[in-house]
């Protein structure tokens, strides 16, 4: 192992040496002294609010967050397309009674839909809703196994969102802003809390559904933060993470001397330069050399038992939401701060059968339905819910206009994209079980009371977590930067 | 009802101009002083030369600003003697820079050159005191010292208020309006509806105030919470200009909005306690969230007691063993244990958790070796909230109870094999809320003897199923014909 490593330093160092010439010394010595008596100024007049972890020590270490946290970890289910809530939550026997008639104009005026031209029809609710559970709140017939967890969670019936495209409105949904370059939820939060099992990811991401969402992966990047707290995607067919396994012929005793060896050169190159890039590189090398056993361990659902496959309808070496739920749990149960799932296929335009309000929205339904309740049930009974924040939601919600892409009617019933009012729900940590914040308008068109905004979701998530969401800071281009940016307000009606 | 007498009302316009154009005289004036000192050294001579523009300059627009100055006042709502004060300082600005730049062009001035200086003296004292009567006209009297640091307040003279102790401990105790309204009031309103600053005519700080409404007529209707201004103006959009507090002024939370909204309803009475209102359900859920200690940093799960900071000594011991040792928050004293990265922590570790006994908090210890063994280590952390004992070989009996964590509110024995006896033996942990026995097979007398014993305990046995739906297998699919 020495010799190895000792020729590895050897060259590193010659390499450095070679590009240090006569004028790299006379630059240094005067950069040198410029920047010493900048530093000197500049720690005098600091900010004493430097959030931010110590990054010439492990960037992944548990951090304790601002005050005592409700929640150790979050399970986020995005579904990407945005469904519909006007058949799954937000119940509106009015918007039947105009079903088929021209859409009114004042609905119309001075608003701009993704696709919606001209006058289009209303498009009453495509469900049976009844009301369930104590809170009496109303789910449609679509989700029947989660009706009976109604008095689990608290819905968020005035969310709004200002993109009404898919691209754009994710990225705002995960990151806080349309545009990209921004951390996403789950950076922020391995950022400001590290990870607590040091032989997993502080931030895991699952997809399900044949695609990633439209905004990419910068939906889970980490933006302005250093690349170490980016979600780590694992797939649930083949190998969980790409290129993790050792190549054939290299045992793991041998990985491990060029690891360590690497991450000495490493660190050399952070006692020169200071660039905390470098220090996540060290840490990305030891978490993935753990993550060869400890990864394939924990995404292993067979030796799940049978009840358990039954309860959320999994089927090993899939790639499904299932799969992707009962995974969540069990990486939540490990210790893991963040799961982001996305569900792909939630756009239904009505364009073709799978993207139907009457078919593929339904098929849909039922995929989630049962995952999604077992994932709740499954997290009560292991005492996990109580520590462990479940979000729902998709980017938008849906127009209660039945779509008619460039002025025609579309094959299938289906709804276009709509930002003013669609539906959330939050469930465990803290957020009180069996309720119902915000109110739409009889035709579930606009928000009327408890509007939510994007920001308050994150700032809601942050403070479960422990986090002042005004205070958890990076400082990038030279101004502190903030998940919530300039707004974000508690959504404390949902707080028990 | 217009709050702006007409719209494009030149007076007001011209007005509001004044916060603006009134920083010119200021900071002219500085610079013509530093100039006038400067000038004096026989090297920098030549500087004098700018003195006669720049006092014209400062002199024009300390006559602007008084101008406009006096109009804003027309709007109202000022306190009279502040007004006053700050409208004549302003006026003796104007009058000293115009006579000082008399001074440096007059060819017949001459003689009284040695006047410069005190005079320049007397103005800068004349703008200093006019800036501060001007800014607690604006902000309120108290704008600087409230952001004071503590140490500078008592050196400024200020009595440290008395720390915010509420006067009641059960919010069904706390009267109405005296404990619940009128602070919030008095944070949020009082700064800009008070005996000196009377916008809109309108003074909150007493309820017959409150009653006596301002320019605009009452503000309050006694249970008709939506009728009165007092709440209709909190709820209007943020860029509404009626919107109370206005754009950029600190808001009421959600929850003080919805308490004056109850206390309107209920007739905005004095004296009252919340008792004896009874509240609905949803209200007294707000205002549960509302008493002190409730605030959002708030966690029944961390005891309000202050130990000692945790020993580090103790705690580097730990991770040596790769325990997580955490504080539960930045400058907590208390810590959470986590063994999620020490399977092997045994029975002979658990000695090491004992200097932590005050501090420790949140302690799992799920799918580690430890045994019965271990309990008697458990029971002297006294201050124990979260206790998580999943997948271990504990078993416990009635010898072993918990009883010394009497702080206990959650305990996870999923998949343990626990004794009936140690579950019998938690009825002495009174405070115990939350209990996890999935996959621990508790016999149903236990159960039962645990849930008469302690009526708040919630017990989570698990082992849940959902019901085959004939939904789970209907995949909809457009017939073909």
């Amino acid at each position: 192992m020495s010799r190895l490593h000792d020729k590895l330093l050897r060259e590193a160092s010659e390499e450095t040496l070679r590009f240090i010439t006569r004028r790299h010394f006379l630059l240094d010595c005067v950069t040198g002294l410029g920047a010493a008596a900048l530093g000197s100024f500049l720690t005098s007049c600091g900010s004493s609010a430097a959030a931010g972890p110590d990054f010439s020590a492990d960037p992944m270490a548990p951090r304790a967050p601002h005050f005592p946290g409700r929640a150790k970890s979050v399970i986020y289910l995005h579904m990407a397309g945005a469904p519909s809530q006007l058949e799954l939550f937000d119940y509106k026997p009015d918007l039947q009674k105009l079903h088929n008639q021209l859409c009114p104009q004042s609905l119309l005026e001075g608003k701009k839909f993704a696709f919606i031209r001209g006058v289009p029809k209303m498009l009453g609710p495509q469900a049976v809703f009844a009301q369930h559970g104590e809170s009496r709140a109303w789910v449609s017939d679509h989700m029947p196994h989660f009706a009976t967890m109604a008095d689990e969670v608290s819905f968020l019936k005035a969310v709004q969102t200002d993109q009404f495209n898919h691209g754009p409105a994710q990225l705002l949904m995960q990151t806080g802003s349309a545009r990209l370059g921004r951390p996403s939820i789950g950076s922020w939060v391995t950022y400001g809390l590290g990870t607590e099992n040091s032989n997993l990811p502080g931030f895991v991401v699952l997809t399900s559904g044949g695609k990633t969402p439209d905004a990419g992966k910068s939906v889970w990047g980490s933006g302005f933060l250093p690349s170490v707290y980016q979600g780590v995607q694992c797939r649930t067919k083949g190998d969980p993470v790409l290129f993790l396994t050792d190549p054939e012929g290299m045992d793991r005793n041998l990985r491990k001397q060029s690891i360590d060896a690497i991450n000495d050169i490493n660190r050399q190159e952070y006692e020169t330069f200071g660039d905390p890039e470098t220090m996540a590189r060290i840490s990305q090398y030891e978490l993935a050399y753990k993550m060869q056993i400890s990864v394939p361990d924990v995404m292993d659902i067979n030796k799940e038992p049978a009840y358990i496959h039954e309860m959320y309808g999994t089927q090993p070496g899939k790639e499904s939401f299932a799969n992707n739920c009962l995974l969540a749990r069990k990486l939540v149960e490990k210790g893991v701060r963040f799961v982001q799932l996305y569900d792909w296929g939630w756009d239904s335009h009505g364009t073709d059968e799978n993207l139907a309000i009457d078919y593929g929205f339904r098929n849909k339904c039922r995929e989630i339905d049962r995952p999604i309740t077992a994932l709740l049930k499954d997290l009560k009974q292991r005492g996990l819910l109580d520590e462990t924040l479940v979000v729902w939601g998709g980017e938008f919600g849906r127009t209660p206009m039945q779509e008619n892409r460039d002025g025609k009617d579309t094959p299938y019933l289906g709804r276009d994209h709509h930002v003013e009012a669609f539906t959330m729900w939050m469930a465990g940590a803290g957020i009180k079980k069996g309720f119902t914040w915000g109110e739409t308008d009889e035709i579930g068109y606009a928000a009327v009371k408890g509007k939510v905004a994007i920001n308050d979701i994150h700032a809601t998530i942050l403070q479960q977590l422990g986090f002042d969401h005004e205070k958890l800071t990076y400082q990038f281009q030279g101004r502190p930067f903030r998940l919530t940016d300039v707004g974000g307000h508690v959504i404390t009606p949902i707080l028990a | 009802m217009k709050i702006l007498a007409a719209t494009g009302n030149w007076n007001l316009f011209i007005g509001r101009i004044h916060p603006l154009i009134v920083h010119l005289p200021i900071g002219i004036l500085i610079i013509a002083f530093v100039l006038a000192l400067l000038s004096r050294s026989s090297k920098r001579a030549g500087l004098r030369a700018a003195l006669p523009l720049l006092l014209l300059a400062a002199a024009l627009s300390a006559v602007a600003s008084c101008v406009a100055g006096y109009l804003l006042s027309l709007d109202g709502g000022y306190d009279e003697q502040l007004l006053n004060t700050h409208l004549w300082l302003g006026i003796g600005v104007a009058v000293s820079s115009t006579l000082l730049w008399l001074l440096t062009v007059a060819p017949a001035a001459k003689r009284l050159a040695r006047l410069e200086l005190p005079l320049f003296a007397l103005l800068l004292v004349l703008v200093s005191a006019a800036g501060h009567y001007g800014g607690s006209l604006t902000h309120g009297d108290d704008y600087l010292l409230q952001a004071m640091p503590p140490a500078l307040q008592s050196f400024a003279g200020k009595k440290t208020v008395a720390d915010n102790e509420a006067a009641y401990t059960n919010v069904g105790d706390a009267r109405v309006y005296e404990d619940l309204v009128a602070p919030v009031l008095s944070t949020r309103c009082y700064g800009c509806h008070n005996a000196r600053k009377l916008k809109g005519g309108l003074r909150l700080e007493t309820l017959a105030l409150i009653r006596e409404g301002g320019e605009h007529g009452p503000v309050l209707k006694d249970s008709m919470p939506e009728e009165s201004e007092l709440f209709k103006r909190l709820v209007l959009p943020d860029n509404d200009e009626h919107r109370m507090p206005p754009k950029g002024k600190p808001q009421l939370s959600p929850r003080e909005v919805e308490l004056l909204y109850w206390w309107i309803a209920q007739g905005a009475p004095t004296g009252k306690t919340v008792k004896e209102l009874k509240p609905n359900p949803r209200i007294q859920l707000v205002l549960e969230a509302m008493t002190p200690g409730k605030a959002l940093d708030h966690n029944e799960f961390v005891p309000e007691a202050t130990p000692s900071a945790p020993d580090k000594k103790s705690i580097e011991a730990l991770e040596a063993k790769g325990v997580k040792v955490l504080p539960v928050a930045a400058n907590s004293p208390f810590v959470a244990v986590s063994c999620v990265n020490a399977p092997d922590f045994s029975d002979a570790d658990m000695k090491l958790l004992h200097p932590l006994r005050s501090q420790l908090v949140w302690l799992d210890l799920s799918g580690t070796r430890i045994t019965d063994a271990a309990l008697a280590d458990i029971g002297q952390l006294s201050a124990l909230t979260r206790l998580e004992l999943k997948q271990t070989a504990v078993k416990g009996s009635a010898a072993t109870p918990l009883t010394g964590c009497s702080e206990l509110l959650y305990l996870n024995l999923s998949g343990t094999a626990c004794t009936p006896a140690f579950l019998t033996a938690l009825t002495k942990n009174k405070k115990l809320q939350q209990l996890y026995l999935y996959q621990a097979n508790p016999d149903a007398h236990t159960l039962k003897q645990l849930r008469q014993q302690l009526p708040k305990l919630t017990i989570d046995t698990g082992g849940y199923r959902l019901e085959p739906l004939a939904s789970d297998t209907i995949i909809y699919k457009r017939k073909t014909v």
